[in-house]
């Protein structure tokens, strides 16, 4: 049974070595110079909150300008396209997986009547499909998870730099940040192995290759939209905390309207932490959105700087409520999430098992 | 000796129809069974169920002795060539004979490889490229070459012209000569079993209108003619399965264990053909019937 998974899927298993090879060439061949920007850069030299100014212009340098206002001459500027596409490839691999492994591995059989040749030779259907879903599923966790790894390999100077506070570029996602937090740790593992079954329990419903890829494509974006969305923040119950205006590195204060924005980012005290919402709040701890007006005067007597209508703020006891999950949940959230999609992807397989030994013809 | 299939009641509903209800069956080993029936009539699904492709709805089945598919070892026992013979097409035919050992302890691989050869196949194409008979041929050497003792074939020739359904089932039974196993083989068309099957099985509208050896079912009914008279007088155990008059004269084909003895009737044999067709159109004329009450009630 061995030999007939491997015969009927070694194409797949080439174009996905392939899409792997293609990968690892283009990062070692990036890598390398990416490091050396980075310990060219003060990042590893420097002390606590002395970092946020070398983080940040590293992340720009990246992203194509730097602060100084330098523009790359050195191509240093695609590095953030590079880092864009490794999460998108890691972010669709398990969709393709599910697509093109999944759907077709069941369905395929069922539309060309091939299950009847499998299923009356000396084998039981259990042990057929069971052979084929363990090897084809490995496949597809090992493919996502290589994929992955090494692309944390080569953005380690950017989680680094992110890490130490940087920010204010769009390279700069912390690590729950949706894309990033998708795309490393364990969780590639769970969409994976998720994807597949889902692709395999959509052929055997549908018994159709298309329409059952179709299905899997939709119920997996879906997920994939909601999990982040509606889900994930409420994984485990969020720490709540009431800190002074300067621990964010970006409060925006229209003047016009005299309004108070919080942009829930860079977060000084917890900068690889998760903002999931934060507010203007009095001495009380009740929610203003008013800049009162002595500070409004600071604002129109036109000599008045931000940090000074902070201050201003900061006397009238106006300080930022946040709500927010630590950093040091990472990896309770990456476990949980891994496996609540490998819980699903077992349920899955096992309703494959029983309707493939029960109901089908 | 166990039966080759056993039925008891035998019955498969999908959604509200039944394709097959209230099949008993007892199909002794040794013969070459032929299973015949319109279009529709329920036979791949009873082939279905014998090779444990479908659960039944209702009633038990056996085959040879044990539950269809319930493992490895039951699966050995029973090959199986499904409607339309389906091969691999991506594989080529020696990838489906390697298939064949890597799937099946008992493989023949002797077996497999001389019939191969003495049909012409090259072992590189791929099967996507074969003819029908040869896809048919292909499928028949996996069945074989496992070595089963009941072979189930489902319309193997349907989809062959006249010449190759004739080197087919030629084909078939030398090897069934060679290993002297069981065989059950379903058609629409009597004329392709008659010449090889020994026991016969009639399946109209779901159900089994009758089942024998040959020889017994040929002995058992006649062809009787005489002067124009009503059925229903016919003496008790002579079953009336066909009746055709003319002003002075009535045919009548009758099953009965028991001698003809009325010296009005001149008896004839009847050929296979005859009697199932005769058997298909006493089913026909009784759907009609039933489907006029349905409508007045």
């Amino acid at each position: 049974m061995i030999w007939l998974t491997w015969r009927q899927s070694h194409l797949k298993a080439a174009s996905a070595a392939v899409v792997l090879a293609a990968f690892a060439v283009l990062l070692a061949v990036t890598g390398p110079h990416l490091a050396s920007l980075y310990a060219g850069s003060k990042i590893g030299s420097c002390q606590g909150s002395d970092c946020g100014g070398p983080a940040d212009d590293f992340l720009q340098q990246l992203y194509g300008s730097s602060l100084s206002g330098a523009s790359s001459v050195d191509g240093t500027g695609t590095y953030w396209l590079l880092y864009l596409l490794g999460i998108v490839i890691i972010l669709m691999a398990p969709a393709v997986i599910g697509i093109f492994w999944g759907a077709p591995l069941i369905a395929g059989e069922l539309e060309a009547g091939t299950h009847y040749l499998a299923w009356n030779q000396s084998i039981t259907r259990t042990r057929w499909l069971a052979v084929k879903l363990t090897l084809t599923g490995l496949a597809a966790m090992g493919v996502t998870e290589t994929l992955s790894l090494m692309q944390a390999w080569w953005a380690t100077p950017i989680s680094r730099a992110v890490g130490r506070g940087g920010c204010c570029s769009p390279i700069a996602m912390n690590q729950f940040s949706p894309l990033v937090f998708a795309t490393h740790g364990i969780t590639p593992l769970g969409y994976a192995v998720f994807a597949f079954a889902l692709g395999v329990t959509a052929g055997v419903l549908v018994r159709r290759a298309v329409p059952a890829m179709a299905l899997t494509l939709a119920v997996f974006a879906v997920l994939q939209v909601v999990m982040p969305l509606w889900v994930r923040p409420h994984l485990f119950p969020p720490d709540h905390t009431i800190t002074t205006l300067s621990s964010f590195a970006a409060i925006n204060v229209p003047i016009e309207r005299g309004t108070l924005t919080v942009i829930p980012d860079g977060f000084d005290s917890q900068p690889e932490g998760w903002v999931l919402s934060s507010g203007a709040v009095n001495t009380s701890g009740k929610p203003v959105s008013a800049v009162p007006a002595a500070c409004m005067q600071v604002m129109q007597s036109g000599k008045a700087s931000h940090p000074a209508l902070l201050d201003c703020l900061d006397s009238h006891g106006i300080g930022i409520a946040v709500t927010y999950q630590p950093a040091s949940r990472y990896w309770a959230f990456q476990w949980t999430e891994t496996a609540i999609y490998v819980a699903f992807a077992l349920a899955l397989v096992g309703y494959c098992f029983w309707r493939i030994r029960r109901r089908l013809s | 000796m166990t039966a080759v299939i056993e039925t008891e009641g035998l019955g498969k509903r999908y959604r509200r129809l039944w394709a097959l209800s209230d099949c008993t069956l007892s199909i002794p080993a040794g013969f070459v069974v032929g299973l015949v029936g319109p279009n529709g009539a329920g036979k791949t699904t009873l082939l279905n169920l014998a090779t444990g492709m479908l659960a039944p709805t209702a009633g038990t089945i056996e085959v040879l002795g044990g539950r269809p598919a319930a493992g490895p070892a039951q699966l050995a026992r029973v090959g199986y060539l499904a409607q339309h013979a389906p091969v691999y097409a991506g594989l080529s035919v020696a990838d489906h004979l390697r298939l064949g050992a890597h799937l099946n302890p008992g493989w023949d691989a002797e077996t497999a490889r001389s019939r191969i050869e003495r049909l012409d196949l090259s072992l590189g194409q791929k099967a996507g490229t074969l003819s029908g008979g040869q896809c048919a041929q292909l499928a028949l050497t996996l069945a074989v070459a496992k070595r089963p003792e009941v072979l189930i074939l489902d319309e193997p020739v349907s989809s062959l012209d006249p010449l190759a359904r004739r080197e087919f089932l030629q084909d078939l039974m030398e090897a069934v000569a060679e290993d002297g196993l069981s065989v059950v083989l379903s058609s629409h068309l009597i004329s392709d079993l008659e010449r090889v099957c020994d026991y016969l099985i009639v399946l109209v509208a779901s159900r089994v209108l009758v089942a024998g050896p040959v020889e017994e079912l040929l002995a058992t009914h006649h062809l009787l003619s005489g002067p124009r008279r009503d059925p229903a007088t016919l003496p008790a155990g002579q079953h009336v399965i066909s009746a055709s008059h003319t002003d002075r004269q009535t045919t009548l084909l009758v099953r009965t264990s028991d001698e003809i003895l009325d010296p009005a009737w001149t008896a004839a044999e009847v050929g296979l053909e005859d009697l199932v067709l005769a058997y298909m159109n006493q089913a026909a004329g009784r759907g009609r019937h039933n489907h006029h009450l349905e409508v007045r009630t």
